[in-house]
C-alpha cells in the first residue's frame, strides 16, 4: 500500500475532471454514431487502444515533462497544426486512458482505489494543457465554451485574415479548394484506420457581420511516425496542412472536441467564400504558407497536393487491403494510443518503441478482440454505459440521458480514509508490433530528417514568438499596449511571412485588415 | 476463491450483451484464481505478479470457452471470417454469386406499391445533403474489399447508386467520388461515410432502411428532402427521404 500522498484537494479536482470528460464522451459518442467499417476491426482495435493507453500515458507523459511542461507544449500548440488538438488533447488523453481503466475494472482486473497517482497525474496533465492551450478563449475544453475552439492569439487570426483568397463556387479556386479538402479528408480517414482523428476544425472566428472563419487541419499526411505510411507516402510533400475557410451567411454553432462541426444554415459549398493554405509543425516559425504568394499559385499548389494525396490514397489502401487483420489490429490501436505521440515531438523525447508499438501487458487481451466481443463491450462501455462499474445510485439522472450511469468510475474518497490504494501502474514495459518496422525517415517542415536529427532539432528551437520575451505577452497585455515597440515586434514576427500584413504591427483592427485585403 | 472488489456492487449487476458477461465472468474466475494461488494479496497481484500471471492463453481459453459451447461470432470486418471462418457467422452477399439473389432485408423498411410515377417505394434513409435534383441509377452492393478492389482496376460503372452496409470512410476510399449515389444500411449523416459524400458531392441516404433491391435494379433516391441535422439526432425528430425503385435489373 502506497503513503497519502494525494490530498482531498487533488481528488474533488481530479473526480470533477473524470465526471466533464464522461459526460461529453457520452454526448460524442451518441451524436456522432459508432464507427464502424468492413475494412477495418474498429472496435477490436479501439479496446486494444484503450488497454495500451492506461498502461503506458502515465510513464510516457513523464518522460515528456522531464524536458517540457504540459502547459508549455500547450503554448507550442497555438503556434501551429499539429497533431496535439481537440480530438488528441481535448478528448483522447483522458478519454482513452480512462476508458482502459474502466474496461480493466470491469474485468475484475483493476480496483477503482488502483494506479491512483497515475490518474490524478494524467488528469492534472490533461488540466495543465488545455488550459495553456486555450488560454486566449479562457475555457478548458471546447465543451466548457459552449462547444467552440478561439485558441489562436489575435495576431495569427489576422494573418489568415488578410491573406486569404475570396473565391466563389464555381470558381477555379473554389473547385481546387474543395476538391482538396475532399481527397484529404478521405485519406485521412485512410491514414487513421477509419477514426477522423487526422482532421481538426477549430473556431469559429468573425470575420465580419455575414462571416466566419473555420481553421480545418490536416494532419500526420507524410511520411513520418506511422510505419504504413512508409514510401507510399513519400510523396506527399508536407505531414501537416493547414486550410482557413472563410464561409458567409452561415453560423458555426458548434465546434466539439472531436474536431467536428455543425453549422446553421447547413454548411455547403456554395458558403465557401474564401480559402488559405498552410503547413507547419514543431521546428516551423508558425504557420509557413503554401501557395500563397498569389491566387494562380493557391490554385495550382491545391490540385498539386491533391494529386499527391488521391496517388497516396491509392497505394496506401492497397496496402491496406493486403494486410493481416493483426496488422489492422496493430495500426488502428497504435494510431488511437499514438494519437497523444506529437506531444513527444514538441518535446524532442519521441522513441517510436514508446508510441508505435503495443504493450506487452495490453497485448495479453487480444485474443479476447474478435469483432463480436469487441463491438458489445465498446459499446457498453461508450454508448449503453451499461457495464456493471459505470451503474451509479437510481436516484442519479446523468447528463445527456438522465439515467444513473457514469462512464468513468470516481476515485473513492476512502482512500484518504485508510482505504487501501496502489500508486501506478508501473514502467513502460516492452512492446510488440505485427507491423513492419518504421523506417528512419521523418518529413518536416525542414526537410526528411533521421528521428535522431528530429528529435535534436525539436530539442534545440523555440520559435520566436513564444520565447521567454514574448511567451506571456497574451491578447489582454496587447489590449492595453498594442501600438508599443514591444507590441509590434511580437505581431510583426507572425507578420513576417503575410502577404498583406508584413511589418504592419500591433495597431490595426479587424476593419483594417478587411481594408488591406485589397 | 478470492472475492474481488467488484463482486460487491450496489447497483452493477452484469453486462448488457450476453457475450461481454459470459467473457467478463470468465476473466474475473481465472482472476480470483490466480490471486488465490499468489496468497491472495491484491496490492503485489495487481501490478506485479497480475503481468505474468494473466496471460494471452488465458484470455484465449475465453473465446474458446464460447465457441465450444457452439457460439459463433457476428462479424463486422471482412478481413476477419476470411482469417478465421471457423469463429464466425458465415459471410454472406460478399461474393459475386450471392448478389443474384442477395438484397438487404430491413424489419423496418417502408415499401409501397408504384405510385403513379411508377416509383416503387423501398425504403427510407437520412438525408446527408439536399441537393436540387433526385438522383437515380443502377444499384450496385458493395461490401468487401474485392469488390473495391475490382472497381478499383476495372473502373466503377457509369451511374452506380452504391448500396453500403458500412457506414466508414475507408473501405471505399479509392473509388467513392465515381459513384451517383450512395444508399448506406447503416450510421448517420455524421458518420465518415457521411462526411465524405458530402465533401464530394455525393448524393447519399445514411441509416437507410430497406427492402427488396437487388443488384442491378434501377433506383431513385430523395436527395430533394431536407438534410437530417445533429440536431434531429439528438432529440429524436423523424427527418426521412425515400428510395425508390423505378425498375427491376
Amino acid at each position: 500500500m502506497a503513503q497519502n500522498r494525494i490530498s482531498y484537494a487533488q481528488l474533488l479536482e481530479t473526480n470533477n475532471m473524470m465526471q466533464t470528460c464522461s459526460d461529453e464522451t457520452y454526448w460524442l459518442c451518441v451524436t456522432r454514431t459508432v464507427q464502424e467499417s468492413k475494412l477495418f476491426p474498429v472496435p477490436a482495435y479501439m479496446m486494444l487502444s484503450y488497454l495500451n493507453a492506461f498502461y503506458r500515458y502515465p510513464s510516457l507523459l513523464k518522460k515528456i515533462e522531464s524536458r517540457m511542461s504540459a502547459e508549455e507544449i500547450g503554448d507550442r500548440a497555438r503556434n501551429m497544426g499539429m497533431k496535439i488538438q481537440n480530438p488528441s488533447m481535448g478528448w483522447a488523453l483522458p478519454g482513452f486512458y480512462l476508458l482502459g481503466r474502466e474496461w480493466l475494472i470491469n474485468m475484475g482486473l483493476l480496483k477503482p482505489t488502483d494506479a491512483i497517482e497515475d490518474v490524478v497525474y494524467v488528469m492534472d496533465f490533461w488540466k495543465r494543457f488545455q488550459l495553456s492551450w486555450h488560454r486566449n478563449d479562457g475555457h478548458i475544453t471546447n465543451k466548457e465554451y459552449g462547444h467552440r475552439a478561439q485558441v489562436l492569439p489575435e495576431s495569427r487570426v489576422q494573418v489568415f485574415h488578410a491573406d486569404m483568397y475570396d473565391c466563389v463556387e464555381g470558381d477555379e479556386l473554389h473547385e481546387a479548394a474543395q476538391t482538396f479538402m475532399a481527397s484529404a479528408s478521405q485519406y485521412g480517414f485512410l491514414i487513421s484506420c477509419e477514426s477522423r482523428i487526422s482532421l481538426h476544425n477549430s473556431g469559429p472566428y468573425k470575420l465580419a457581420d455575414d462571416r466566419e472563419m473555420i481553421v480545418r487541419d490536416f494532419m500526420d499526411l507524410s511520411e513520418s511516425d506511422f510505419p504504413w505510411l512508409d514510401d507510399v507516402a513519400a510523396g506527399v510533400p508536407h505531414n501537416n496542412i493547414t486550410v482557413t475557410m472563410a464561409v458567409k451567411d452561415c453560423h458555426f454553432y458548434l465546434v466539439d472536441d472531436w474536431g467536428s462541426f455543425e453549422a446553421q444554415p447547413e454548411f455547403k459549398a456554395d458558403k465557401l467564400v474564401g480559402v488559405g493554405l498552410y503547413t507547419s509543425d514543431n521546428l516551423s516559425d508558425g504557420y509557413m504558407p503554401l501557395g500563397m504568394e498569389s491566387r494562380e499559385a493557391l490554385i495550382a499548389k491545391f490540385n498539386e497536393l491533391n494529386a499527391q494525396v488521391k496517388d497516396a490514397t491509392t497505394q496506401l489502401w492497397k496496402r491496406i487491403a493486403a494486410w493481416s487483420r493483426d496488422q489492422m489490429i496493430d495500426a488502428g490501436a497504435i494510431t488511437y494510443f499514438a494519437i497523444i505521440k506529437d506531444l513527444a515531438h514538441v518535446a524532442g523525447v519521441y522513441d517510436v518503441d514508446d508510441w508505435m508499438k503495443i504493450d506487452e501487458r495490453a497485448e495479453r487481451f487480444r485474443p479476447l478482440l474478435n469483432d463480436e466481443f469487441s463491438r458489445d463491450a465498446l459499446g457498453e462501455l461508450v454508448g449503453l454505459v451499461s457495464h456493471p462499474s459505470q451503474q451509479v445510485m437510481e436516484y442519479t439522472m446523468a447528463m445527456h440521458s438522465n439515467k444513473p450511469v457514469r462512464m468513468y468510475s470516481n476515485i473513492p474518497y476512502s482512500v484518504l480514509a485508510g482505504e487501501p490504494y496502489t500508486a501506478s501502474s508501473g514502467p513502460v514495459y516492452p512492446g510488440i508490433t505485427y507491423l513492419p518496422e518504421k523506417k528512419d525517415a521523418y518529413t518536416t517542415t525542414r526537410g526528411r530528417m533521421t528521428l535522431a536529427e528530429y528529435n535534436k532539432a525539436s530539442r534545440e528551437f523555440t520559435p520566436p514568438t513564444l520565447t521567454d520575451k514574448y511567451r506571456h505577452l497574451c491578447d489582454t497585455w496587447v489590449k492595453y499596449n498594442a501600438g508599443s515597440e514591444l507590441a509590434d515586434e511580437m505581431y510583426k514576427l507572425e507578420q513576417a511571412r503575410s502577404r498583406n500584413l508584413k511589418g504592419k504591427g500591433s495597431s490595426l483592427k479587424r476593419a483594417d485588415v478587411e481594408k488591406l485585403r485589397g | 476463491m478470492a472475492k474481488l472488489y467488484v463482486d460487491n456492487d450496489k447497483f452493477g449487476y452484469q453486462s448488457a450483451s450476453p457475450t461481454v458477461e459470459a467473457f467478463h465472468a470468465a476473466i474475473k474466475d481465472i482472476v480470483r484464481r490466480k490471486l488465490d494461488d499468489c496468497g491472495g494479496d491484491w496490492d503485489s497481484f495487481v501490478f506485479d505478479k497480475s503481468y505474468d500471471l494473466i496471460t494471452a492463453e488465458d484470455m484465449a481459453s475465453v473465446e474458446q470457452m464460447l465457441l465450444d459451447a457452439g457460439h459463433k461470432f457476428d462479424w463486422s470486418a471482412a478481413i476477419s471470417p476470411r482469417e478465421k471462418p471457423e469463429i464466425y457467422k458465415p459471410a454472406a452477399g460478399v461474393s459475386d454469386e450471392d448478389m443474384a439473389t442477395f438484397s438487404f432485408e430491413h424489419p423496418e423498411a417502408k415499401t409501397a406499391d408504384a405510385d403513379a410515377d411508377g416509383r416503387e417505394l423501398r425504403g427510407i434513409g437520412d438525408n446527408v445533403a439536399q441537393y436540387p435534383q433526385n438522383c437515380s441509377g443502377t444499384a450496385r452492393y458493395i461490401r468487401s474489399p474485392d469488390q473495391v478492389l475490382k472497381y478499383l482496376n476495372e473502373g466503377v460503372p457509369a451511374d452506380t447508386i452504391a448500396i453500403i452496409d458500412d457506414s466508414g470512410g475507408t473501405l471505399t476510399a479509392p473509388i467513392l467520388e465515381h459513384f451517383k449515389g450512395v444508399i448506406c444500411a447503416g450510421g448517420s449523416t455524421r458518420s465518415h461515410l457521411g462526411i465524405l459524400t458530402r465533401e464530394y458531392g455525393v448524393p447519399c441516404l445514411m441509416n437507410a432502411k430497406i427492402s427488396g433491391i437487388r443488384q442491378g435494379d434501377i433506383v431513385e433516391i430523395e436527395v430533394t428532402a431536407k438534410a437530417k441535422t445533429a440536431e434531429a439526432y439528438q432529440t429524436g425528430v423523424e427527418m426521412t427521404a425515400n428510395v425508390w425503385r423505378l425498375n427491376k435489373a
